[in-house]
């Protein structure tokens, strides 16, 4: 026994009842009437159960302390408002299993069918509704939903074949008083007298219901051809007689037989729904699920679609309008949009459509769900995608920084002083984090052919040792990223001096090549990284490509003391302007990069993600006697704003070409082709009709105006509309206001020079608001020469590469960071390299490309065959050894994909929504994710590691 | 009961004739839009629209039934103010019930991008004509009590454009209603009427081949949604379209109790409550280009993972139905409309993701250019040759939104 709250009323249930069984037992008809299936087919036994409303009770099984409501008496729709706080964005834990066949239904047809499958030694796996496994949807994949017990969410991936058993639906009644209390379907019928429920006075109309002990009936009227024909029930809200008469006379007399219940055994329809939903995957149907429709007759009266309340007049005056498709039809009296999704009316739909149109046509499209989940269980499996986090994101925390999602990644927005962030820039010096910057390394034989072909600059210009900024353009022309380039200083063979010139850089070609370091926009590295090895493929290029961002940190030191702090942390060298060479910093080997985008003395730290807090740490702590204050995102905008420095995404858009933004300067049309050139020469023959410009405001917009930015403001040249702003950061220290936006050329073709943004009067102007001549960036300092030194060959101190062989898992399972090294090189090289390794033996290496190589040992190798071989320090991994069955029970979990059977084996791709690399070994398996994703790569192996044990899996 | 039953329009059907002074391809919303006003605005009604399957059988029966008007560039709002305009009289001007609700828009923010990019359209959207608002947090929480201002305590939202002009009708019955205007004044609407070829005389479009025959027409106009490519290679043109799949889902019916349109850019997803109570989802096109009606379970699994941190009370009502429909993207993200430099063909397409909520804009414009001969102000700047004369109408803001 178990007791239930029914609309706050005891109801007792006994063992084995289904919700609708104890219900009906309790003299409650959950919806106050309406024939019953028992089969999941209508939607005549919808409750609220705990809380979830549309719960089909027949589905379900009667559990001690279930609260249900009957929400659906009368015309009272459940409420939207959950009426206790639900569990705020937890999804429902979700099982992937992956098989050769599925069944779908275990009746008879389901078992065979599974039973054929294992003996031909598949693997198979079965859903039946009885389980509590009710399919939602089959979708490409293949990929099949299912509700579990316990609110779990199958995820089932069949490699062969999907069985679909679900058996066939019994047709309902259509006709006047339909919706009485007392009438179950002939299956319906079976289940209840099975569970001991006294039907009372039973009438059966069509097939007899099997099961049912003879005394059971009063009477029995076969339906059709030599038979009868239902014609209503009667009764006030119970049925009280049914009403029949001779088959195909309607003039025939009525017989009326006075009942307590109808049993209806009116024909079936296959339960195909799945089948047709899967149309073009490896489905097949078998049993009565894949029988013909059958057609019954065309309704007279009554209600065709109780989900939606459609009756047969709803019907008429719908086709004597006109709406004559079965999709029409649907739409125009929403008959089938409902829960049941048609399994009500659906065939009288079609027998309808038959008899008006003289035409049977086809049932409505199937769609997902056959089985209503909650929005809680469909988003099982689920992960938000992890923003990215940057080498110092928990020093910016230490430091009180609100912290912003921006490009994808977490940045420090402001440290909370906004004033003193702009002042310690400007004034002395500051620490900016841009570690989020896309970063890659280039070489190979033709890297500086490729590069001249990708960026619209002149590439060759750019001598070794020096850097520039650079455009990306796409093929229509128009900005898609922008970065800085640098080309790496190279020895030529048997040359072991810095090189500093062209000639130089062009003997280097004949031996080692070319070397260079790219970066672009923090939110674009991801697409760069795709963008630049799609074109080294179209071009036919010979270039190793390394994507760096994640390996790498970056610090930008600026201000003008920028260069004493630097010297005080140690640096001996520091690059001029325009230049970038290798500098050990507090013990940290940098890429040095100097060009400024906040306008003054800037240098750009680059160095292994390992490193960074120990080097930004160090730099603030050298730099207290300069006052240093590191300055967020929300200064740096100000900052290039007043520098006038675009950025891509906020004032750029899909019409961007580098003649619209000003920066023709940084286009070359003589040089060779490059992506973009063409669209350029096409489009520079017609007229320019608007420049992105700087303006300068002398006020700032009233308070009143609520928003201090004029962003979005429109900008008038007299009482023309002439463009709009599309940056401002608000008033500087002259208290004049730069802003940049779009502005159109007047008649004459003509940029205006005086113009107003919302009603004020401002001005454009030439070049930068700030140090217009670019003196503060380029100023020269005593502590650095400008003698750049072979930054390739330095050696590095660096801790010693991780044993990862000589490690067992440990017991809670804790990620570290992986000391390893990354090599890019051609294919056939690595093969070789891994054929013959050249570093110490137990050392790991992962082919993670066809291109690449992760080698838990020091970078301190060559790779014979590929002079042009890219070797580099990673620290960007965390890693984890697992026990094998603890690995095997958490990727169960949260891998979505098909793990190699054979050991050892490398997989990548997705686990718990984060990018992973697997190793298994026999025993043990290695999982790495990136660094930045480390702490969110724990706490869910964690959390999903403690359920499983909840499980008692 | 049911009061969503269809009970006032009536659809006339006529046999084809073999010549009309307009024949339109595809009985979607645009295309039923232009015969409407065509025969309203014109007095032209010697006009067939050949459809291949049933009256808005495509995309107009298939999208959110989002009416909005606050876009990314001034041209783009005028012209989807426009539409909003019509749509307010149209349930007035028909005479019919189209389930027109205005209940406002709000568009969340995350992150500090976010706030300046809602805080930008909300001035440049009022400049142009749409009005829209920032508004903070808290006036966020008393437009839509039912959203957890702190994101599940993720995505807190930081403030929202407010634009109080958007709305939602019922998409079937905008086309149903245009549909029986342009019937009732003559207009010819021929279902399961597939359109196989186009009849040139010459360089000209004379005509089209249909499945029940040729028919001359004075001017052809493709409001074809999905297949546009197709047709106008037919007239020898290549479009700058690419098509991509778009999807939505609705749970089951609830009482109402939910206001505005939610949407948030950075969660990609948003939200409404239709009129029968469902609450509806949606969110950006799928990435890669396909002419599939087939949904997928990820974009259902995401939604509702994503929707469940601003929407935590949706977490136990249950998914009733998904479908998609297909998105004619154009390069810059704005409409493609009028002539095409092919004498006598015309062309409305580039719907992307926001065709329904530009239908009686769009056709009345059409109309006025094959009534008059003259491109109307509103549309010029969406001619088609607008790519080669490097005139884009770059609107990266509503990219792959709804």
């Amino acid at each position: 026994m178990a007791t239930l709250l029914v609309d706050g009323r005891r109801v007792e249930a006994q063992a084995g009842d289904s919700l609708l069984v104890a219900l009906v037992r309790a003299g409650l008809h959950p919806t106050g009437g309406g024939c019953l299936c028992a089969g999941g087919d209508c939607p005549n036994c919808l409750v609220t159960v705990d809380g979830v409303a549309y719960t089909r009770s027949c589905q379900v099984q009667a559990v001690a302390g279930m609260e249900v409501t009957r929400e659906h008496l009368g015309d009272e729709e459940p409420a939207l408002l959950a009426k206790e706080p639900t569990s705020a964005g937890n999804a429902a834990p979700v099982r992937h299993v992956h098989c050769d066949t599925v069944v779908i239904g275990q009746g008879d047809s389901g078992r065979e069918a599974a039973r054929e499958a294992g003996e031909a030694g598949l693997h198979v796996v079965t859903l039946d509704a009885r389980e509590g496994q009710h399919v939602t949807g089959v979708y490409p994949g293949p990929l099949v939903v299912a509700s579990d017990k316990a609110g779990r969410v199958l995820h089932v991936h069949p490699r062969r074949e999907i069985v679909v058993a679900t058996g066939a639906a019994e047709i309902q009644p259509v006709v006047p008083g339909s919706d009485l209390e007392g009438l179950v379907t002939a299956r319906g019928a079976a289940e209840l007298v099975a569970a001991g429920i006294d039907l009372g006075r039973a009438v059966a109309v069509g097939e007899r219901p099997a099961g049912l002990p003879e005394r059971t009936l009063t009477g029995h009227f076969p339906v059709g051809e030599g038979g009868w024909e239902l014609v209503r029930f009667e009764g006030g809200g119970r049925i009280e007689a049914v009403v029949v008469r001779r088959h195909g006379d309607t003039g025939a007399a009525e017989e009326r037989i006075e009942c307590d219940t109808a049993i209806l055994g009116l024909g079936r329809n296959p339960r195909n729904a799945l089948a047709r939903m899967a149309f073009d995957l490896p489905v097949r149907v078998v049993g009565s699920a894949a029988a013909e429709p059958e057609l019954p007759p065309c309704p007279r009266e009554g209600t065709v679609c109780p989900c939606s309340g459609v009756t047969v007049a709803d019907l008429d005056g719908v086709w004597g309008r006109g709406f004559h498709e079965m999709e029409l039809l649907k739409r125009a009296t929403l008959a089938g949009t409902g829960t049941c999704q048609g399994g009500v009316c659906l065939p009288y739909l079609r027998s309808f459509l038959l008899e008006r149109g003289g035409r049977l046509q086809p049932a409505f499209t199937a769609r997902p769900l056959n089985r209503q989940l909650t929005v809680r269980e469909l988003a099982a499996g689920a992960h938000t995608a992890v923003t990215a986090r940057s080498p110092l994101h928990d020093e910016h925390l230490s430091l009180g920084a609100r912290m912003d999602r921006a490009g994808g990644w977490w940045r420090p927005w402001t440290y909370g002083r906004r004033d003193d962030e702009y002042r310690s820039v400007r004034e002395r010096v500051s620490l900016g984090d841009v570690s989020s910057l896309g970063k890659m390394l280039i070489s190979g034989p033709d890297a500086e052919a490729f590069l001249e072909r990708i960026v619209p600059t002149r590439v060759a210009t750019i001598r070794s040792g020096r850097c520039r900024y650079v455009l990306m353009l796409d093929e229509r022309a128009y900005l898609l990223d922008d970065g800085i380039l640098c080309r790496e200083v190279t020895a030529g063979p048997g040359s072991g001096d810095l090189l500093d010139d062209g000639m130089l850089c062009r003997e280097a070609d004949q031996g080692a090549g070319d070397r260079f370091f790219l970066t672009s926009t923090s939110g674009g590295s991801g697409f760069f990284e795709l963008w630049l090895r799609d074109w080294a493929e179209a071009f036919g290029c010979d270039v190793r490509i390394l994507n760096q961002t994640a390996s790498l940190a970056a610090i930008n030191v600026t201000g003008p003391q920028a260069a004493r702090l630097l010297a005080r942390a140690g640096a001996r060298e520091l690059p001029a302007f325009g230049r970038h060479r290798a500098v050990r910093i507090a013990g940290v080997d940098c890429r040095v990069v100097r060009l400024s985008f906040t306008g003054e003395l800037s240098y750009e730290l680059h160095h292994p993600a390992a490193d960074a807090p120990r080097l930004w740490r160090r730099l603030l702590a050298t730099g207290a006697g300069f006052k240093v204050q590191p300055h967020g995102l929300e200064t740096l905008l100000r900052l290039r704003l007043e520098k006038g420095h675009i950025v891509i995404g906020q004032d750029t858009d899909y019409d961007s070409t580098p003649r619209r933004l000003a920066h023709e300067w940084a286009v070359n049309l003589d040089k060779g082709d490059f992506v973009g050139r063409q669209a350029i020469l096409r489009t520079n023959k017609q007229p320019l009709d608007k420049r992105l410009v700087t303006l300068r405001a002398d006020e700032p917009p009233a308070r009143e105006a609520g928003d201090p930015s004029a962003e979005g403001a429109a900008i008038h040249d007299g009482d023309r509309y002439a463009g709009y702003v599309t940056s401002d950061a608000g008033t500087t220290a002259d208290g004049g206001v730069p802003m940049l936006g779009w502005l159109y050329l007047d008649a004459e073709g003509k940029l205006p020079r005086e113009v107003t943004v919302d009603g004020r009067p401002a001005r454009r102007v030439d070049g930068p608001t700030y140090d217009p001549d670019g003196e503060r960036a380029r100023t020269a300092v005593d502590t650095a020469s400008e003698t750049p030194e072979n930054i390739r060959k330095l050696p590095v101190a660096r801790s010693e590469a991780t044993d990862l062989a000589a490690e067992a898992p440990a017991e809670p399972p804790l990620l570290r960071r992986l000391e390893a090294t990354r090599v890019s090189a051609t294919s056939k090289a690595l093969d070789a390299l891994v054929e013959r390794p050249p570093w110490i033996a137990g050392a790991l290496a992962f082919r993670i490309a066809p291109d690449e190589l992760l080698v838990t040992a020091s970078p301190d190798f060559e790779v014979a065959s590929d002079p042009h071989a890219i070797v580099e320090r990673e620290t960007a991994f965390s890693y984890v050894w697992l026990e094998e069955g603890a690995a095997e029970r958490f990727l169960d979990r949260e891998c979505e994909w098909r793990r190699p059977d054979t050991r050892p084996a490398l997989a990548q791709g997705e686990v718990a929504g984060i990018p992973a690399k697997l190793w298994f070994e026999a025993g043990r398996t290695l999982i790495l994710t990136p660094a930045p994703f480390a702490a969110a790569f724990q706490r869910r192996l964690a959390r999903s590691l403690a359920e499983i044990d909840g499980d008692g899996a | 009961m049911n009061e969503f039953v269809e009970r006032q329009m009536k659809l006339t059907w006529r046999p084809p004739k073999k010549s009309y002074d307009v024949a339109i391809v595809g009985a979607g919303g645009h295309g039923l839009a232009t015969a409407y006003y065509l025969a309203t605005r014109h007095g032209i009604t010697n006009v067939a629209v050949f459809e291949r399957g049933y009256i808005g059988g495509g995309n107009s029966g298939r999208n959110t039934t989002i009416i909005r008007a606050n876009y990314g560039i001034p041209a783009a709002v005028r012209f989807y103010q426009r539409s909003v305009d019509l749509y307010r009289g149209l349930e007035q001007e028909t005479d019919r019930w189209l389930m027109h609700q205005q209940k406002g828009i709000l568009w969340m923010a995350h992150s500090e991008a976010a706030v300046r990019a809602e805080r930008m359209r909300a001035k440049l959207n009022t400049e142009f004509g749409a009005e829209t608002e920032f508004v903070e947090p808290r006036q966020v929480r008393e437009l839509c009590p039912q959203l957890d201002i702190e994101g599940g305590g993720r995505w807190p939202v930081l403030g929202a454009s407010y634009h109080p002009q958007g709305a939602t009708a019922r998409h079937d019955r905008v086309v149903w209603a245009l549909a029986e205007g342009a019937m009732q004044r003559g207009a010819h609407v021929h279902q399961n009427t597939p359109v196989e070829g186009l009849i040139l005389d010459g360089e000209r479009v004379a005509g089209v081949r249909t499945a029940a025959g040729d028919v001359a027409a004075g001017a052809v106009v493709s409001a074809v949604g999905g297949h546009v490519s197709r047709i106008a290679a037919m007239a020898g043109l290549r479009l700058p379209i690419r098509t991509h799949r778009l999807q939505a889902f609705v749970t089951n019916h609830y009482r109402q109790q939910f206001g505005p349109i939610v949407a948030s850019s950075e969660l990609f997803f948003y939200a409404s409550q239709t009129a029968r109570g469902e609450m509806l989802l949606g969110a950006e096109i799928d990435p890669q280009p396909s002419f599939s009606y087939r949904s997928s379970h990820d974009f259902v699994q995401d939604v509702c993972r994503r929707a469940l941190h601003l929407l935590p009370f949706m977490a136990n009502l249950r998914v009733l139905r998904q479908w998609t429909g297909v998105c004619d993207m154009s390069p810059d993200y704005s409409p493609i409309m009028g002539r095409t430099g092919v004498p006598g063909f015309y062309i409305t397409t580039g719907w992307g993701t926001w065709g329904f909520k530009a239908i009686p804009a769009g056709g009345e414009q059409m109309a006025e250019l094959i009534a008059s001969g003259e491109t109307p102000e509103l549309i010029a700047p969406f001619g088609l040759d607008r790519f080669a004369r490097d005139r884009t109408m770059a609107d990266r803001g509503s990219a792959g939104t709804h």
